[in-house]
């Protein structure tokens, strides 16, 4: 296992290197090259700053070198291990830990690394809680249609769950915010935002103080969280539903499962004992798949319900013309989506002792 | 080796067939089987209703007249007003419904048919000269307004797409109303109007997208298959790098760095095409990959052909199931792409787009504007659920274990 682990995390390496050069050639061929917009607005800029901006840019790629050398010092620069970089282009020594620097975005006017560092949690939390609710309803659907195979519930079921699946995130969004966080309708729900604007006076738990009654800080956040989990939600369920669905009719009709049935165990104890578990093992290897397209989901969430995530930085960074901090946004929620499909790998040999990856 | 026209390992071994009734070909037993199915019925049919409106757009719903008789002068104002496209869309759809009753005709004779059609109304296009650029809309009704016509006949829906009903007084936002079905958006131009020429971004989005990616999905695929080894695992490695970005990241990641003005359109198709490539190639070095080692691929090979033709005259055409397969899911998914990139405003400017109307429905202080929620929402998603659902009747006609 130890082995299969330390292999996966070497084969990382390559696939990171290709994706950054990917990205990276990609700004670098687009029109202006790679400091191309960053210098954008240097006409109407102070001289100072436009002289601060050019230098930092010639500092950090190179603009004048080739591509490739481009490239390279942008590696360079991003990685732990490396050479440090001094005045004048010029490489210093060679450091086996050094901070990576993701850069300086000058459209937010803070480094990239600190930006990065806030977004990103709000990104994993969104995705860490609609995860784990969006296996647990499958399951239970796919159950439920499994246990009454070619009836009338799970012919419907199938075409909702097909229906769902095709229900765009951008047209769900606008709708639940529109009917049920707006003022011209329903406003059971918060319209923007993670928290209340009051949330740092909060106690942690609801409570009653002098005030009345407050709700408390985890209770406002989960408050805020229900509409942003629901439209992430109802699009994987749909797929894990149906996943969930096979695999609970395939386990049904396997040998173990009869020879439960012929020691006498009712149909119950077969499937929430013994089927349960291992229609469970399909749900993780394609829950890993789902990760990335539940980030590209956060995009669309976090830009209808302004969370301040990492979707949002993105759209942001390119309303700004800010590349770097594309090229690193890219960088990282790639880098983030490699590293879940390595955890959904060891989490199914964990799962499933028969999986081996020797 | 007959493997060469149908894919052998699908067909479970059958008792000889009676030669003398010939079997319909594998292909034409795949769309029996998918077409008999009624979710796939269904599909069709919205798909072919967002197909005629597409092409009929520009006299469905358009503000110049077809007929009208000005101060005794006769003229056609909306036949003046069409585009090159707009005239080879039309001239497409009514020779294709035209040709549908000379079943006799070869498809050969019918393609060329329709080559021709298209050269005389290019022709055509060509001798009255190009549109005009910039429609005064309101020039008929005005000309209504004040009598100088003596008779009209109006589109069904008399509203042009980017027709802002400059001379009434406030346009904006307007309900759905007997006279705009389904409203009016922000800038005063008539939904359904807008919804009906949106089609066409969508229809082309869907198949030229999913296009390019099924030609590039083939390409890579099918060599990465044929030549296993270092190729396949440089390949997999590719594949794994843009299948590890997530879609939507790439995507705003691409567009952002090639902001064109100028080609949107096209930019996008290529962009959309170029990230959705992966599940093709994937598939399709796996076919590859065991169809390889087969007799007739030897035999191609022993015969000298040149590797174009052993790769996609030989071994395509058994290998192309698993592009089939993901055909119908990719074009939903090329258009959802769309509409969600336009949606976040970084796909196509001024043109109509449902995912573009679709953002107009929050905004302008937090206002919700309903029928611009539910009703471009509602075409996306039916037209997203009209492909699924082929797609699904696709895989169950394809699927050995479900047929009879």
């Amino acid at each position: 296992m130890l082995n299969y682990i330390i292999r996966r995390i070497l084969l990382m390496f390559p696939t990171l290197l290709g994706m950054t050069l990917v990205t990276f050639l990609v700004m670098g061929l687009s029109p202006g090259g790679v400091g191309g917009s960053l210098l954008n607005g240097a006409g109407t800029m102070k001289a100072d700053v436009a002289r601060a901006q050019r230098e930092y840019l010639e500092r950090r790629f190179g603009l004048n070198q080739p591509l490739l050398v481009q490239y390279a010092r942008w590696l360079n620069e991003i990685s732990p291990i490396g050479f440090a970089v001094g005045p004048n282009q010029k490489l210093g020594a060679f450091h086996w830990l050094k901070k990576p620097d993701l850069g300086y975005s000058f459209s937010k006017g803070r480094p990239v690394l600190d930006l990065v560092a806030e977004a990103l949690p709000i990104t994993l939390l969104l995705n860490l809680i609609t995860l784990p609710i969006t296996i647990v309803i499958a399951l239970a659907a796919g159950i439920f249609a499994a246990r009454r195979k070619g009836g009338i519930l799970d012919l419907t079921s199938g075409i909702i769950l097909l229906g769902l699946w095709s229900v765009p995130t951008i047209w769900a969004g606008v709708m639940l915010i529109g009917f049920l966080a707006n003022r011209q309708y329903l406003y059971w729900f918060p319209t923007a935002g993670l928290h209340d604007t009051l949330a740092e006076t909060m106690p942690f738990f609801p409570q009653h103080l002098a005030g009345g009654w407050n709700r408390g800080w985890l209770a406002d956040i989960g408050w805020h969280l229900v509409l942003p989990v629901l439209c992430l939600t109802y699009s994987g369920f749909a797929f894990l539903a149906r996943l969930a669905r096979g695999a609970t009719l395939e386990n049904l009709s396997s040998d173990y499962a009869r020879t439960a049935r012929a020691k006498g165990l009712d149909e119950r104890a077969i499937l929430l004992r013994h089927v349960l578990r291992n229609s469970l093992l399909p749900l993780i290897t394609y829950s890993a798949g789902i990760l990335p397209s539940l980030f590209s989901g956060a995009v669309i969430v976090e830009t209808i319900f302004s969370i301040h995530g990492m979707g949002l930085l993105m759209i942001d960074a390119i309303r700004a013309r800010d590349r770097e901090l594309v090229l690193d946004e890219a960088l990282v929620v790639g880098f983030v989506s490699l590293v879940s499909y390595l955890l959904a790998d060891v989490l199914y040999a964990v799962a499933d002792p028969r999986v081996s990856y020797e | 080796m007959s493997s060469i026209t149908g894919p052998m390992q699908m067909t479970p071994p059958t008792p000889a067939e009676p030669v003398d009734s010939p079997s319909p070909s594998y292909a034409a037993q795949v769309i029996g089987d998918t077409v008999a199915q009624w979710q796939a019925k269904i599909a069709l049919a919205w798909i072919a209703v967002i197909a005629i409106l597409a092409c009929l757009a520009p006299i469905v719903a358009s503000s110049n007249p077809i007929l009208i008789r000005i101060d005794g002068h006769w003229s056609s104002p909306m036949l003046n007003s069409l585009s090159w496209i707009d005239l080879v869309l039309l001239v497409l759809l009514g020779g294709i419904t035209a040709l549908q009753f000379f079943n006799r005709l070869g498809i050969a004779r019918k393609l060329c048919v329709l080559a021709l059609g298209v050269l005389a109304v290019s022709c055509i296009y060509w001798w009255r000269g190009p549109a005009p650029q910039n429609m005064v809309y309101e020039r008929f009704r005005d000309a209504q307004k004040s009598g100088h016509v003596q008779f009209v006949l109006n589109a069904p829906i008399p509203f042009s797409a980017s027709d802002r009903l400059r001379d009434q007084l406030d346009p904006r936002l307007m309900p759905p109303s007997p006279e705009h079905w389904l409203g009016t958006e922000e800038f005063g131009a008539d939904v359904l109007s807008r919804m009906i020429h949106a089609c066409r971004i969508a229809l082309a989005m869907g198949f030229v997208a999913s296009g390019i990616a099924v030609l590039i999905g083939i390409i890579v695929g099918g060599i990465m298959g044929y030549f296993a080894g270092i190729t396949d695992i440089l390949g997999m490695r590719l594949i794994e790098i843009f299948e590890a970005i997530p879609t939507l990241f790439l995507m705003i990641t691409l567009v952002a760095f090639f902001p064109s003005e100028d080609y949107r359109l096209p930019m996008l198709m290529i962009i959309i095409g170029i990230v959705g490539w992966t599940p093709y190639a994937r598939y399709l070095r796996a076919e590859f990959l065991s169809l390889r080692q087969r007799d007739f691929v030897y035999a191609a090979q022993a015969a000298g052909l040149p590797l174009r033709s052993i790769l996609f005259r030989h071994m395509l055409p058994n290998g192309i199931t698993s592009v089939v397969i993901n055909l119908s899911f990719g074009i939903a998914g090329a258009i959802l792409a769309e509409s969600t990139l336009s949606f976040l405003q970084l796909g196509v400017v001024d043109q109509p787009s449902w995912g573009a109307m679709l953002s107009q429905a929050t905004g302008q202080g937090g206002q919700f504007v309903w029928w611009m929620a539910l009703y471009p929402g509602l075409a996306i998603f039916l037209t997203v659920f009209a492909y699924i659902l082929l797609g699904e009747a696709v895989n169950d006609a394809l699927d050995p274990r479900r047929r009879r």
